[in-house]
């Protein structure tokens, strides 16, 4: 469902703040400093970076790059390690009772248990493969508006936070409201901000 | 006001905006007029969803089917619901969108934009692959700049009372036409 699927589902974001001089190049820094950085052979929980909306392998952008005419093109590349609850609830409970039994005493502490869940949960995680998300953006510059293939609120706050990160600018989501302000002329902002719902029968 | 609030306080504007847009497309049988752009043909197809009320008495009627079998949508209408979703199909000259707009926040889903040239007959170049993104992402941006194109001939109706009068009798006709 992203920019170059068949079918494409998107919201909009408008980019508001100032682009720096030289905005191609302080752009191509920011990127490579926050581009994906892989965590399949280490046991890191969790990795978010840029890579290209052709390649998800593609972190430094050797085969396209992320300008195309006046836009930028980039996919933002979440892998996590999750551990299902049931897996952990069951590894924990086996724990608990391998110790009782080890130690011959009747119950463990509260204490003990959080800790036997928490050394659980890290020995599980690092079994974990990583799961990898992907969500592909196009900024258009001239006119400080940007496509984000994702409805999921998780994914958009996910943006959200990382391109303010990476390019020190902020996003605003394009609601109905919103994209109305941008629309209208100043003089109709008044009388569109008195709206309120109308009855259609 | 921040977003959250704007979003449940202003909901009701992308809905009446959507349900605004069904009545102007069957108004001249599929064709609205875009100031701008001339004649574009808009037809309301396949799938729609309805809403009314809000907590407990919430409810959402969910209609599919060919445009004139929508009859299930129209009665939800007269029963004060508002349109939420709706497929849209538009066509500009030679080209074709097909589209699922979801109202209460604009959102744009399952977009299919028409298609150009294919991927092999231009090669993999970096131009060519360039050239392949600007084409996909000028699809896509037309066919957002069509509906705010249609969502401000709204809002300029929708803010000058006398004209949304004007219009709302008009609608009201239209949602009380016999089949």
């Amino acid at each position: 469902m992203g920019l170059l699927s068949s079918s494409a589902t998107f919201v909009r974001y408008a980019v508001e703040g100032e682009l720096p001089p030289n905005f191609l190049d302080f752009a191509a820094e920011r990127i490579a400093a926050n581009a994906y950085r892989d965590i399949d052979d280490n046991y890191e929980e969790r990795s978010v970076g840029w890579v290209s909306v052709l390649n998800m392998f593609d972190s430094s952008f050797e085969y396209a790059s992320f300008a195309a005419g006046d836009h930028i093109v980039l996919t933002l590349r979440v892998d996590e390690r999750t551990v299902s609850p049931k897996i952990l609830k069951k590894f924990t409970m086996k724990e608990e009772a391998r110790l009782l039994k080890e130690r011959q005493i009747p119950k463990l502490s509260r204490t003990q248990k959080i800790e036997i869940k928490e050394n659980v949960k890290l020995m599980l995680m690092k079994k974990a493969v990583p799961s990898p998300a992907t969500y592909d953006l196009c900024w258009n510059l001239s006119e400080a508006t940007l496509l984000f293939f994702s409805t999921s609120q998780k994914a958009q706050t996910e943006l959200e936070d990382f391109f303010k990160k990476t390019f020190d600018l902020s996003l605003r989501l394009q609601i109905p409201y919103l994209t109305a302000e941008h629309l209208l002329k100043p003089e109709y902002h008044d009388a569109l901000s008195r709206l309120t719902p109308d009855i259609l029968i | 006001m921040d977003l959250v609030d704007l979003i449940v306080e202003k909901r009701f504007l992308g809905q009446e905006f959507l349900t605004w847009l069904w009545y102007k497309s069957e108004e001249r049988g599929g064709t609205v007029f875009l100031p701008g752009t001339g004649d574009t043909q808009l037809v309301f197809e396949k799938h729609m969803l309805l809403e009314y009320g809000e907590g407990e008495a919430f409810e959402k009627i969910i209609c599919q089917g060919l445009q004139a079998e929508l009859n299930e949508a129209r009665t939800g209408l007269r029963m004060g619901k508002k349109l939420e979703q709706a497929r849209i199909h538009i066509s500009q000259g030679e080209y074709e969108w097909h589209m699922t707009l979801k109202a209460s926040m604009l959102e744009f889903r399952s977009v299919k934009p028409p298609k150009t040239m294919a991927g092999s007959e231009e090669g993999d170049t970096a131009e060519a692959v360039e050239g392949r993104l600007l084409d996909r992402i000028g699809m896509l941006e037309t066919a957002t700049r069509t509906i705010d194109e249609l969502f401000r001939v709204f809002l300029e109706i929708r803010t000058s009372p006398a004209a949304w009068q004007e219009e709302l009798a008009r609608i009201r006709q239209w949602i009380h036409k016999p089949e």
